[in-house]
């Protein structure tokens, strides 16, 4: 038993009863707070373990996170959220961040960074001094003594801040040492920190924290951040460590110099005499506070006396001026106290300082979509980057007005009457409606996850939205904005066309169906019937996928769809024969039949088939290849008539796959800038309209003349930076043998195209693997489900070349802007759970079962085979490669790579080979032994409980 | 697979009571090459039907079998969406056009995931139609899309599913482990057995859902009653236990052992292997074979149409109480020998009359009702019943004159 310790923690002990969740946290430990572990942790006799910490980076984990290292680390991370808003930064930033709001004692403050409990586990069961004076009763009361291991669940090194803080991996024992707090063992006894004492109406000190209250966040300039960032916050605490006791001698102080009153007037806030009192609140450990300067603050403190300078002053703010720092900074250890320059480090000044204020000038606008209004005089260009809509006046071709919208614009459409537009907002999940008239925002519709294609009925009454992430389509009623309905799209609804007798609604969807493994896609087209407002038909286009733009066709006999035919069940070495990934169209009849034919050409092909539009005369179609920065220009007699001289063998088996047609139907190719995505004909279909993505412009084509006819600028930064650059590589197939492919082809968007690949020249149907989104994946090397990868730029440089770019591969410096890019692809917010939300019931049961180490047997799970032990936060990955008995009978190795589970909802199908539709699946047909994770002895609820967790990570 | 079938079905036999005025008034009845409906009665009459008048009873039928196109003869399940009714059997899922006459059939060859369809219900606003099998699960029908949800890539709690109903986004499904919850918008799939629910056993039989509250019927553990809003439960128990008798008359449930629950118009219908009941949110009512038209205290489900009708699917026919109030019942049973069909009416054990209705159910082991404004659909053991509502009329009409005609011999004759 530990001597050192002997006082009683005096209210320590968490107060179950005041958490605010009746019912649910009677079985958990809570966490307390670093001020609760300081109350018998501080001072002398405890080895000043808290000041130790209190000066070590740990404690300032969190506030650090306001700085613009942090932010650029953010930003490189795809975290499109402040990092002190991030779960992600959180997650290691610090203590309990990912836990809900009863789970924290009322005293516990987030902005205490990375407090006790991130290392010792909440407190609340062994904080109590008789359990903490025996080991053995804390360990099982939740105390944990961190091995080296635990320290790597946060300090394993991270591409992000590798890049921006240059910071070398840690050496865990080198940093132990650094941040060691022993507990002195010559039997001191610890005296309690005084409690403050307030006399009752007395001006008084209230604590840096009540002031954190409202000085802190990017809306208040980081206040409180930047003081805690500073060495004030730190100024008791250095007292405590072997350099304050070192000064303290030198300065000729005898005694511990956080008990004396010369030390303490410099190093802390209202301890001089006859200081005003410090109310409940107050701590000293806090160091030099806010009020050292300001003055004591209960009277100010009040938000309506603080916004009123003058009622401020007369209640006792003070001015800050030299001779406020002269007291204590004076004669500063002999040098001369530079007042400006001192000024300016701790600088701390009330202004806004969002993220995308500070990266406004450099965003660009990526267009996506466009849409023409009703009488041919304005386009609406949705731009994902810019998070509006640009006006461009269709006679004068020039941008006229810009509309901010919401997160990630890309798709517009307007209402019959023209008075209406709406856009779909990937991001927030919102569709807004925009009066055409005034251009504002009317109103903004909550619809499901990551809305893309949208579009208004004929007769303007019904708005339907396709949720690209949740497979559905939100019925929207025209007039009040509600959700009438959601219908069931496939995968990855992408974009809608209106029959022109306004009977139809055809959407195309982007990811194939679910097949059985090895079995070659089946995608849809999703047929609505906009009288019944009800899907009536769903054609299945086999062989195809990533099917995205859609346009039907005047005479309403057919629409056209752009699609890939990925051949992923042979090895892409089959690329070498032009063979790997084929671009084409389909040709959706009314009656649901299905054609398709390429757009490849042998040896010039058309990756990325993205929009397709139809001349309003029906005798050309468009089709935009955005890997390839062209519009094919298509015959759309020669083409019907193609297909209505082939047999059906033919329709099916040869003209899908045949490299030589295209040029039957094809009259011509013009070039674009970069990227091109939407298209449409001008309304008397003399003019087509391009959105080129990454040029941030508008190609205009004279169609009589089949040439592009100018560009219309849509206001982006001139500049290309290193991540803009990463962006066009990562779009543009120039690097793959005969343009068959970008990386884009394959991550649509950075994400996933839901097919499971043979990549490996080892025998077909070897090692098939899954495709893994690239949304967050920069700090979770290694890559490769082999993990044989260590890094983003050996994946994407020598491994990419192998394969697939293989002649010409990226230049070191393509390599570096392509990696900087795939970094920073943005990871959505997590649906089912917003940052610091509370669980729901099933998600907070499943929690429990997620970290539980204890089967429903009663035998201990071994800690190897726990889910939290290789799947811990905030990246929900060791980084390392295990075998969780998933081998089949074509892999070559039991090992896989210990996936992150960030967002997993939205990435089916699992597991390293992609046979797992399901999360369920998972663990109900691929875990019969129990080595991934203990599943069996798992109820059915438990099990269900487990999903509805894992999704809100 | 599409199948026409040869139009057969029955009108003439049966009697319109109380409703001749109001046929031959319409002038509807007629149709080329069909027989003029013919009113008899085939009993006498006593003076209190006089009074109070006498129900609706359906004189014409259809039946529909695997030669029509069903794949199966053993009806489990129908449900009406506007001109579709679909149908669940043994041996898969069938839909019949009412338009076109036709029926579609889907097995498993044709992509339905399981055999065994059980339970059918149709959200309202999508048009989805979902199926409970039996032992596989639960399917969701859209577009010519069949979505599979099981034990292994789901959470729903078993896959042998008895009953499904549709409340907003929720689909419910009641299993024989359980009620489960599946969530369309959100994908939460919710368990609710005996850990969660007063649920003193989980063999869920029958489910349905109206006006904010989703019943449960539980084969041991009598009626669940879910709120919506509340999330919260109720159970209906019979009170006095006994499982041979019912002790107490109209005191709850009349037998825990539940099979069907339908709630409409506020009042609950529910079936038990054991009688039958109705609940008003005060007072129950139990009916039992003996002293009322229900064809036997073995019922598999129930219907409710308003809160004076409900149809009762039994093992010996379909009993159907007409009116509540007046304890007014019709009795629809078919002779498995000539397949004729006989409806009695009777107002609590007295036969007010006995009808020949010439063709009816297709079986007496009635499975499953269904109601399309006027018609009514009627699963059995061998096959589909079609009740063609030509001049329903609701509860009671008084009768002037009951036309006594004999139904003609020949006419009528049992369908294909």
């Amino acid at each position: 038993m530990r001597l050192g310790v002997l006082v009683v923690c005096v209210g320590v002990v968490a107060s179950l009863a005041s958490a605010s969740d009746p019912g649910v946290h009677d079985r958990h430990p809570i966490y307390v707070g670093v001020r609760a572990c300081a109350k018998c942790h501080a001072g002398k006799a405890a080895g000043h373990q808290v000041g130790l910490w209190r000066a070590s980076a740990h404690s300032g984990a969190y506030a650090c996170l306001w700085s613009p290292q942090s932010k650029k680390i953010a930003e490189l991370s795809g975290i499109p959220e402040e990092p002190q808003e991030s779960a992600m930064c959180l997650g290691c930033h610090a203590t309990g961040s990912r836990v809900e709001a009863w789970e924290k004692e009322d005293e516990f403050l987030l902005e205490d960074g990375v407090q006790c409990e991130t290392c010792h586990g909440p407190g609340s069961e062994y904080a109590n001094n008789e359990v903490m004076m025996d080991r053995e009763k804390a360990m099982m009361a939740g105390l944990r003594m961190p091995r080296p291991r635990d320290c790597m669940m946060c300090h394993n090194v991270k591409g992000s801040h590798v890049a921006v803080l240059s910071a070398p991996q840690l050496d865990v024992a080198m940093g132990m040492k650094k941040i060691a707090h022993p507990t002195p063992n010559d039997g001191a006894a610890a005296t309690a920190r005084p409690e403050n004492k307030p006399a009752s109406g007395t001006r008084g000190y209230v604590g840096v924290m009540k002031c954190a209250g409202c000085h802190k966040g990017p809306m208040m300039g980081y206040q409180f951040s930047k003081w805690r960032d500073s060495g004030h916050a730190a100024a008791y605490a250095v007292l405590g460590t072997p350099a304050g006791y070192q000064a303290a001698e030198k300065a000729g102080a005898r005694g511990v110099p956080q008990e004396l009153q010369e030390c303490l007037v410099c190093h802390a806030t209202g301890v001089r005499k006859g200081a005003a009192p410090a109310l409940p609140g107050f701590d000293l450990l806090d160091g030099v506070q806010c009020e050292a300067c300001h003055g004591p603050g209960s009277d100010y403190a009040v938000e309506a006396v603080m916004r009123d300078p003058p009622a401020a002053r007369q209640a006792g703010l003070l001015p800050v001026t030299a001779q406020t720092c002269a007291p204590c900074h004076g004669s500063d250890d002999g040098s001369s106290f530079d007042y400006t320059a001192k000024m300016k480090k701790i600088s701390h000044p009330l202004r806004a300082e969002t993220l995308k204020e500070g990266t406004q000038a450099q965003r660009y606008k990526t267009p996506l979509n466009l849409a023409l209004s009703p009488d041919g005089t304005e386009l609406y260009v949705a731009c994902e980057a810019s998070d509006s809509v640009v006006v461009v006046d269709v006679a004068s071709r020039r941008a006229v007005a810009e509309i901010t919208t919401g997160g990630q614009p890309t798709g517009v459409a307007f209402s019959p009457d023209g008075t209406r537009a709406f856009v779909t907002n990937r991001l927030d999940d919102t569709m807004v409606v925009v009066d055409t008239q005034s251009r504002t925002v009317l109103k903004t519709v909550e619809v499901g996850d990551e809305p893309h294609g949208v579009l208004m009925d004929q007769a303007g009454r019904v708005v339907y939205v396709l949720n690209t992430s949740a497979d559905s389509i939100s019925v929207i009623d025209g007039d009040t904005g509600t959700e009438k309905k959601r219908l069931t799209g496939s995968r990855g609804p992408w974009a809608a066309a209106l029959s022109p007798d306004g009977e139809r609604i055809a959407c195309t969807n982007t990811l194939s169906r679910f097949v059985e493994f090895r079995e070659p896609s089946l995608s849809e087209v999703t047929i609505i019937n906009t009288r019944r407002e009800a899907v009536e038909q769903r054609i299945t286009v086999p062989g195809a996928n990533l099917m995205q733009g859609i346009a039907w066709h005047p005479s309403g006999e057919f629409a056209l769809i752009t699609l890939n035919r990925t051949k992923n069940l042979v090895p892409m070495t089959r690329l070498l024969q032009g063979w790997t990934i084929t671009n084409g169209m389909g040709v959706i009849w009314r009656d649901g039949r299905v054609n398709q034919v390429l757009l490849d050409e042998p040896h010039l092909c058309f990756p990325d088939a993205a929009g397709v539009a139809i001349s309003p005369d029906g005798k050309l179609a468009f089709v935009t290849s955005s890997g390839s920065d062209r519009v094919a220009v298509i015959d759309v007699d020669k083409l019907i008539t193609m297909l209505r001289g082939a047999s059906q063998y033919e329709l099916e088996h040869v003209l899908p796959n045949h490299l030589g047609k295209p040029t039957e139907f094809i009259l011509k190719h013009i070039e674009t800038r970069n990227s091109p995505r939407g298209v449409l004909f001008s309304k008397d279909g003399r003019l087509a309209f391009v959105a080129n993505a990454l040029d941030d412009s508008i190609t205009v084509i004279d169609v009589p003349r089949l040439e592009a006819a100018g560009r219309i600028d849509l206001g982006g930064p001139e500049t290309i930076t290193k991540v803009r650059w990463g962006e066009l590589l990562f779009h543009s197939a120039d690097v793959t043998f005969h343009r068959q492919f970008s990386c884009h082809s394959c991550h649509p968007d950075g994400h996933i195209d839901g097919l499971t690949y043979d990549i490996e020249p080892d025998g077909i149907g070897s090692s098939p693997v899954d495709n893994r989104t690239l949304r967050g994946i920069l700090d979770t090397a290694p890559f490769k489900w082999e993990g044989t990868n260590p890094s983003l730029q050996r994946q994407c440089g020598p491994r990419l070349a192998v394969f697939f770019t293989r002649i010409d591969p990226f230049t070191p410096e393509e390599l570096a802007a392509l990696d900087n890019y795939i970094c920073t692809i943005p990871r959505p917010p997590n649906r089912y759970r917003p940052v610091g939300g509370k669980l729901t019931p099933a998600q907070r049961r499943g929690k429990a079962v997620f970290e539980r180490t204890v089967g429903n047997d009663g035998k201990v799970i071994p800690e190897e085979n726990r889910c939290a032990t290789c799947h811990f936060a905030p990246l929900f990955t060791d980084r390392t490669v295990r075998d969780v008995g998933t081998k089949m009978m074509m892999d070559r190795e039991a090992e896989f790579d210990v996936p992150h589970l960030n967002n997993i909802y939205d990435s089916a199908p699992y597991l390293h080979n992609g046979t797992a539709e399901t999360l369920e699946e998972i663990w109900t047909r691929f875990n019969p032994y129990d080595e991934h994770g203990v599943t069996n002895d798992m109820t059915k609820d438990q099990l269900n409980d487990l999903m509805e967790y894992l999704k809100t990570l | 697979m599409i199948s026409s079938f040869k139009h057969t079905r029955s009108r003439a036999l049966g009697v319109c009571v109380a409703l001749l005025a109001v046929s031959s008034a319409r002038g509807d009845s007629d149709e080329p090459g069909e027989a003029r409906p013919v009113a008899a009665a085939a009993a006498a009459v006593g003076g209190t039907a006089d009074a109070l008048g006498l129900p609706f009873v359906y004189t014409e039928w259809e039946r529909f079998s695997t030669k029509d196109g069903l794949p199966n003869d053993h009806v489990f399940a129908v449900k009406v969406d506007g001109d579709r009714v679909w149908i669940g059997t043994e041996g898969g899922l069938a839909c019949l056009n009412k338009k076109t006459r036709r029926i579609q059939s889907w097995t498993e060859e044709d992509g339905l995931p399981w055999r065994v369809v059980s339970a059918i219900d149709v959200h309202p606003g999508t048009g989805e139609v979902w199926i409970g099998m039996f032992g596989g699960g639960l399917a969701r029908f859209s577009g010519g899309r069949f979505d599979h949800w099981h034990q292994l890539n789901s959470g729903v709690v078993n896959d042998v599913i008895y009953g499904v109903a549709v409340e907003h986004d929720n689909i419910w499904a009641a299993t024989t482990a359980g009620a489960s919850r599946y969530n369309t918008v959100t994908g939460e799939w919710s368990i609710f057995t005996e850990k969660n629910a007063p649920m003193e056993e989980i063999w869920n039989y029958g489910c349905c859902y109206a006006d904010g509250l989703v019943y449960l019927g539980i084969w041991g553990s009598g009626v669940l009653e879910y709120d919506i809003e509340r999330g919260t439960w109720k159970d209906y128990l019979d009170p006095d236990g006994e499982m041979e008798i019912d002790l107490y008359r109209d005191d709850g449930v009349v037998h825990v052992i539940t099979t069907g629950v339908s709630y409409v118009e506020k009042i609950l219908w529910v079936t038990t292997y054991f009688g039958a009941c109705r609940y008003d949110g005060r007072h129950w009512r139990g009916y039992f074979a003996h002293e009322c038209g229900l064809p036997s205290d073995f019922n598999n489900a129930v219907k409710g149409r308003s809160a004076y009708e409900a149809w009762f699917c039994t093992d010996k026919g379909l009993g159907v109480v007409a009116d509540f109030e007046s304890d007014t019942w019709v009795t629809y049973t078919c002779d498995q020998i000539n397949h004729r069909g006989k409806a009695v009416i009777q107002r609590g054990t007295e036969v007010l009359a006995e009808v020949d209705t010439g063709m009816s159910l297709p079986h007496n082991y009635v499975l499953w009702a269904e109601f399309d404004g006027d018609d009514a659909w009627l699963g059995t053991s061998k096959g589909l019943g079609h009740a063609i509502g030509r001049g329903y009329y609701p509860r009671l009409r008084a009768t002037n004159h009951i036309d006594r005609e004999k139904p003609s011999s020949g006419e009528g004759s049992h369908g294909s």
